[in-house]
């Protein structure tokens, strides 16, 4: 049975200032599949994500989620779709618990401060629950973040070099974290450096580049990105 | 849309925005640690300081208005009447609200509630309400205050006039304010409500130019009724409940971009930093543009590279240029309004008009002084910078001196020796601004003064008072022949020697304040004789 397609971008032309960050970006992420966006700094793959999620108006092409073009001002697709960035913006006076609680309660999560324990257990904050985000390291800050876009319901989870800050044993929850996502039937569309995760998790890599982009497979990125100078 | 394909558990209705934003104020009031009397204490500090602001303010309008002339009885065959100079600062004060309201969303979401509020699925209206009652708030007490100086100030109504101007302004303010955020909604970007509030502030100018020469005449102004006030507050309240309906439209990534201004200008207004606050009210409102590379073809070594910089950071700031050529307005004016010909008014307008047109030209010495790794690229000493930064607003002041003497050579008489005064006085406005762009921050570790402003750090008086310090003493002939009406050989004379005094100074790479190095120095001699 064909899975249900949850993003599709046809010739989406992202960039600043009119001037695009890469080539014309086509793909198509099924439910329970995860997309990879691989290529060197400044490729333009936070940029592609950014146009998925809303953030940024295309200046070309289309890109639609569950069938209808993207608009974040859409209730339902910012319920349907969780993002994780590299917002380090916190309230100053709610502590790590009460941001996860926030963001799970306001999804319409019933039982919201059990799936927030849950989650600070998952990600390693149960100790930091009570502290406040400013005194957390980036490492945990980060962990902070990830563990918001698990914390509500979802059909498409998007990501933007989920690996940085993170030590390998995270990387490793991250892994399977993902790989249990697809299973569940949600989408994964991620953007990152890291070959082992790349090629862990992904069905699919797509890499960017100024004239043309490239699809591979899962492990021809993780090559691709390997021979990457640092 | 069908539901989400992952939940994380059961999942029910969502809740409504108001609980959110009282869950978040909950929880941060707790661990605040505030109590009602410390609320109650700030609010009670914060109407205090209004007040004496305000009695502060009124009085200085009604010492102004007293001490202009009456209308002479006949026109004067050129130049501005006071209703009409009033009728064009209200013009200009649109501009600047439609401006700033470009610039800061006006309605926006920054930091915290951009990240964990805007990816919520709830009314995205009711987390943005009572941004909008802030921002229209102080819209309209902004207006309400600044229109009842003004008409204070220059038209002396009646108590029961000027109250109805006060209003009428208030709600013409948030009227202004409301048509830029339904504005906002309609998705047009920020850049071009700001350089429409750009294009009415300069088109106030010409206009006041063209009434001045064309010998236009008010006698009075209308006064607002109550009726009129009455329609400003329906108008107003019909783009309140429009632009309620309208701010979930409001695409997030313009909630963010105005939040960002707007929590980046509150910090800088908090840290008394007026350079932070202006690359605040600068960011994404540049014309976006194809990349491109200013070839700099008048670069030939360091020295040259260096201007060539500045030249190109100035001719890339609309906002700077129109800043320099509204600045040169005002002292041209103050000599063409026949009530403000006083030597008190020109005087004042001079200053005024100098200090904005050379703060408008150092945009270099601030990204300068903001990221010192500029400077230290090329290979030159740091005073030597210093020098090398005055060139542009040297240049830029001189064009800005060659208009505002002659207009001072046509009050006062004798326009060629006014000219060589002000061409003379025109290093000391460059000395000024680039002293005041690498002017340190005001350090906030040192004790804190409690003021009817709140508590501000010690010296902080000395930091902000680098570059005009240079432009009230080093100025000091122009101010005197002001006050003469006369431009003297004389003064010509030791202006020319402040001038390069003022160069001197402001080449120092020094943060301290001059009374800090004399008191070093004495404590370095007293050191030295008791060894």
């Amino acid at each position: 049975m064909p899975r249900a397609v949850v993003a599709r971008a046809r010739d989406l032309l992202v960039g600043y200032g009119g001037a695009p960050v890469c080539a014309p970006v086509s793909f198509t992420l099924p439910a329970g599949r995860a997309l990879a966006l691989v290529g060197p700094n400044g490729s333009g793959k936070s940029t592609v994500l950014r146009a998925v999620i809303g953030l940024l108006e295309p200046a070309g092409g289309r890109i639609d989620v569950l069938g209808a073009p993207v608009d974040e001002r859409s209730p339902q697709f910012r319920a349907a779709v969780s993002s994780v960035l590299d917002d380090d913006a916190y309230f100053p006076s709610l502590s790590v618990a009460e941001h996860l609680y926030l963001v799970a309660r306001g999804h319409g999560v019933l039982d919201a401060w059990d799936r927030t324990e849950e989650l600070l257990d998952e990600f390693g904050l149960t100790d930091h629950a009570k502290m406040l985000p400013v005194t957390l390291s980036s490492g945990q800050r980060r962990r902070l973040l990830l563990a918001a876009g698990f914390a509500r319901p979802r059909s498409l989870l998007v990501l933007d070099e989920p690996e940085q800050r993170l030590d390998r044993r995270m990387r490793t929850t991250l892994t399977q974290r993902l790989l249990d996502e697809k299973a569940a039937g949600g989408a994964v569309l991620l953007a990152s450096h890291d070959a082992e995760l790349v090629d862990a998790v992904a069905d699919r890599a797509l890499h960017l580049d100024d004239e043309k982009n490239e699809l591979l497979s899962p492990a021809a990125a993780a090559e691709r990105i390997a021979r990457t100078p640092a | 849309m069908s539901a989400p394909a992952v939940l994380p558990g059961e999942v029910g209705t969502v809740p409504a925005a108001r609980s959110i934003r009282r869950f978040t104020a909950a929880a941060g009031r707790t661990r605040a640690g505030a109590s009602l009397g410390d609320l109650l204490g700030d609010v009670y500090y914060a109407v205090v300081s209004f007040a004496i602001a305000g009695g502060v303010a009124a009085g200085a309008a009604q010492a102004m208005r007293m001490s202009l002339p009456v209308a002479p009885q006949a026109a004067a065959p050129t130049g501005l009447s006071l209703p009409l100079l009033a009728a064009v600062v209200l013009l200009a004060g649109v501009g600047v609200l439609v401006s700033l309201a470009g610039r800061l969303g006006p309605v926006g979401a920054g930091g915290a509630e951009a990240a964990w509020w805007l990816g919520l699925p709830v009314d995205r209206r009711g987390l943005l309400r009572p941004a909008v009652r802030r921002v229209t708030a102080v819209a309209a007490v902004a207006g309400a205050v600044g229109v009842a100086l003004l008409e204070a100030a220059l038209l002396g109504q009646p108590a029961g006039v000027s109250v109805r101007w006060a209003v009428t302004g208030g709600l013409g303010a948030v009227v202004v304010l409301l048509v830029a955020a339904l504005v906002q909604s309609a998705g047009v970007a920020r850049r071009r409500v700001a350089l429409a509030g750009d294009l009415v502030l300069a088109g106030s100018g010409a206009l006041a130019v063209g009434f001045a020469a064309a010998g236009t005449h008010f006698r009075t102004l209308p006064d607002p009724t109550w009726a009129v006030a009455g329609v400003a507050a329906l108008v107003a309240a019909t783009l309140v409940w429009l632009v309620d309906r309208r701010l979930d439209a409001i695409p997030a990534r313009s909630l963010r971009e105005g939040g960002s201004v707007a929590g980046q200008a509150m910090g800088a207004v908090v840290s008394l930093d007026s350079r932070e606050l202006g690359r605040a009210l600068g960011v994404g409102t540049s014309a976006p543009t194809r990349p491109w590379r200013s070839r700099l073809r008048l670069a030939r070594g360091p020295v040259s590279a260096l201007v060539a910089a500045d030249v190109a950071v100035l001719r890339r700031s609309a906002r700077h240029v129109v800043q320099l050529l509204l600045s040169a307005l005002a002292p041209v004016l103050a000599t063409a309004v026949p009530q403000l010909e006083g030597v008190a008014w020109v005087l004042l307008a001079v200053l005024v008009g100098g200090l904005a047109a050379s703060s408008a030209t150092a945009e270099g010495a601030r990204f300068g002084e903001m990221a010192p790794v500029i400077d230290r690229l090329l290979p030159l000493s740091a005073k030597d910078v210093r020098r090398l930064r005055m060139a542009v607003p040297a240049a830029a002041m001189l064009a800005w001196s060659l208009v505002v003497f002659a207009a001072l050579g046509r009050w006062a008489g004798a326009p060629g020796d006014w000219l060589v005064l002000g061409i003379a006085g025109t290093p000391v406005w460059a000395a000024a601004a680039v002293r005041a762009a690498y002017r340190p921050s005001p350090d906030w570790n040192k004790p804190l003064v409690s003021t009817p402003v709140g508590a501000l750090p010690s010296g902080v008086a000395g930091v902000i008072a680098r570059g005009p310090d240079l432009v009230l003493l080093c100025l000091l002939p122009v101010w005197i022949a002001i006050l003469l009406q006369a431009a003297s050989p004389v003064l010509v004379v030791v202006q020319a020697a402040l001038s390069a005094i003022a160069v001197l100074v402001a080449s120092s790479t020094s943060t301290d304040s001059w009374f800090d190095r004399l008191s070093k120095q004495m404590d370095a001699a007293e050191k030295d004789r008791r060894r």
